[in-house]
């Protein structure tokens, strides 16, 4: 044990209270520095995130705009709306399934994305996890709401072996969501002109 | 002369005899978390080294200023700092990593290496010894995590930091238990026995 | 995602335990296991300070941290406050409730360096949660923690007899049962359908 005195000054009441409040100022304000270094990559990096997220799953899309938290509208290099991307979470066999799903003006899917485990999917691994696989993600392009619905329930996706739950979950949440949102794809709900401005709209929705 | 070779066993006791890991059995929750692949536990072992070897160079650096009825306190606001900061530098240079590492950065305050080390060897010697103390210590626990994260990897994914190495067929169908927690449990144990049995062996 | 607070009870507690699955605190877990009456005094020491802990960091961290614009303290700040509320706790304990203090005061200075109370006010504040849903998720932690340590320890009694052959006694044993419960607490995976 470190017990034995010392110079003896360093252990006087006021250098104690001093060398504290001296190491509690270096460090916040060395701190303030990484955070505010760090902060506009920090956010750069989540709106890329999810801009590549989003071009995924509705590749004709330019440009996105988000309308409300989970949905978001894509927009061709002229501005014009060519679909709708919105976000469910179709409850599989250990959680929630976040899932991305595109929708062209004839509302059949143009991608679907699932999200990574390390972004919150807690299905189990390997099994639920093949949901990521392209081959199952492949088959939902070009359907519709009423044909996205497993074999063994009378549409056409493939289950995947041994995670029937997960993709019933899956098959599910895209054809509700399609239902759901619908409408806003025929509202005339028409882009800002400003839109063709393609960073600067979409980054303020990102936060 | 003669403090060369003592110089050198502190750096080179934690890689082995005094690894914090495998030995001393300090560290187990990201050690057991964060291992799911090799680059998991590269990039944690990483992390964890550099607030250690940052901290250790301070605390040796500062040790004569600091109150000792108030070290403690002291050490744990540096080490925190530097554990801010490899936060930070992740979320914004290494964004998939820290996704998956997530709350164990900020953990690491607490990893009991880190301020044992601050505590039991910086607080007591100079700048090098601290730091040569530091990089033994910080090259075990990465080896250690890293071969947990290779061992994990190769079983359940057959690759090796995404690299496939085993034939395609056990990529298929690999064993999955390992990279959940229960499998993580096992391989410990079977790591830590088969370290019993080495280093028995030696000493017989 | 919106959880409600039997939801978020279940997930802590069973689905996604502190010590099996969210690998927090397993220190104390495999330090203090070895007999059920330590097991015991150490669960209810961290039962009671996770969830003050919870209360203090969550208040401070949505008055003052967020609203001054300073959560890069965060760390600092939450490993601080819970080192000072153990050693208030203990302190306090020892004056007026003796009879709590010999029976868990011993295990308290061994809890600022326990993962899972840290980790715990961490996930509060990273799940978004409200100051009920933080009670009940450190709460359903705590006593996650606290069955997970009991069950382990009386196996771990049960593990001294048992003829185990000479590298795998000790530690490795251990780990190897470790595995066998995280293994049957899978059995609660989508149990109400729950899941954090």
């Amino acid at each position: 044990m470190v017990t034995e005195t010392k110079t003896g000054w360093t252990d006087s009441r006021v250098w104690m209270v001093a060398s504290l409040v001296i190491v509690c100022l270096v460090s916040a304000l060395g701190l303030s520095q990484v955070y505010l270094v760090t902060k506009p990559q920090i956010e750069k990096q989540k709106a890329d995130a999810v801009n590549q997220a989003l071009g995924q799953v509705l590749p004709n899309a330019a440009s996105f705009e988000e309308k409300e938290d989970g949905l978001w509208y894509g927009l061709d290099s002229a501005g014009n709306r060519v679909g709708i991307v919105f976000r469910c979470d179709p409850r599989g066999y250990a959680g929630p399934v976040e899932t991305m799903v595109g929708v062209d003006l004839e509302a059949r899917v143009t991608g679907i994305r699932i999200a990574s485990p390390a972004e919150g999917m807690k299905e189990t691994p390997g099994l639920g996890l093949k949901a990521r696989d392209d081959w199952f993600r492949d088959q939902f392009k070009g359907l519709t709401a009423d044909q996205v619905r497993l074999k063994k329930d009378g549409g056409t996706l493939d289950a995947i072996s041994a995670a029937t739950i997960t993709s019933r979950a899956v098959a599910a949440g895209v054809a509700d969501g399609i239902r759901k949102y619908a409408p806003r794809l025929k509202t005339d709900d028409a882009p800002e002109p400003d839109a063709k401005e393609d960073t600067a709209p979409e980054r303020e929705g990102m936060r | 002369m003669r403090k060369k070779p003592p110089r050198l066993k502190y750096f080179t006791s934690g890689i082995v005899l005094e690894n914090p890991l495998l030995i001393l059995m300090i560290g187990l929750c990201p050690a057991l978390a964060t291992t799911a692949s090799a680059r998991d536990g590269f990039g944690m072992g990483i992390a964890a080294s550099f607030v250690l070897i940052c901290s250790n160079i301070v605390v040796s650096l500062v040790r004569r200023w600091v109150p000792s009825s108030i070290r403690i306190p002291i050490f744990i606001i540096i080490i925190s700092s530097f554990v801010t900061i490899a936060d930070y530098a992740l979320q914004a240079y290494q964004p998939g990593l820290y996704q998956v590492l997530g709350i164990f950065i900020p953990l690491i305050v607490v990893n009991c290496m880190i301020l044992g080390r601050a505590e039991g060897f910086a607080y007591t010697h100079g700048v090098i010894d601290s730091i040569l103390d530091a990089l033994g210590k910080s090259i075990g626990f990465t080896l250690a995590l890293g071969l947990m994260g290779i061992i994990r990897e190769l079983f359940a994914a057959g690759t090796v930091f995404g690299f496939p190495v085993t034939p395609a067929g056990f990529r298929e169908q690999p064993v999955l238990f390992m990279i959940f927690p229960p499998g993580a449990f096992l391989l410990i144990g079977v790591l830590k026995s088969i370290i019993n049995k080495l280093t028995v062996k030696k000493e017989t | 995602m919106k959880l409600n607070p039997a939801q978020i009870f279940i997930g802590a507690f069973l689905i996604n335990n502190v010590l099996l699955f969210r690998f927090l605190g397993l220190c104390p877990f495999f330090g203090v296991s070895t007999a059920v009456s330590t097991a015991v005094g150490m669960s209810a020491a961290v039962m009671f300070v996770m969830l003050l802990a919870s209360w203090v960091t969550w208040i401070l961290f949505n008055t003052v941290l967020a609203p001054l614009g300073i959560v890069f303290l965060r760390t600092a700040v939450f490993i601080l406050v819970i080192a000072s509320l153990v050693q208030f706790v203990e302190m306090f304990l020892k004056k007026y409730v003796r009879a709590l203090y010999s029976s868990m005061g011993i295990y308290l200075p061994l809890i600022t360096t326990n993962c899972a109370i840290l980790g715990v006010t961490f996930l509060n504040i990273d799940y978004r949660f409200n100051l009920l849903q933080s009670t009940v998720f450190a709460v359903g932690s705590g006593l996650g923690f606290g069955l997970v340590i009991v069950l382990f320890a009386a196996i771990r009694e049960r593990l001294e007899y048992a003829p185990i052959s000479g590298s795998f006694k000790g530690y490795p044993i251990s780990f190897v049962a470790a595995s066998l419960v995280s293994l049957a607490f899978y059995g609660f995976a989508g149990l109400f359908g729950v899941s954090l």
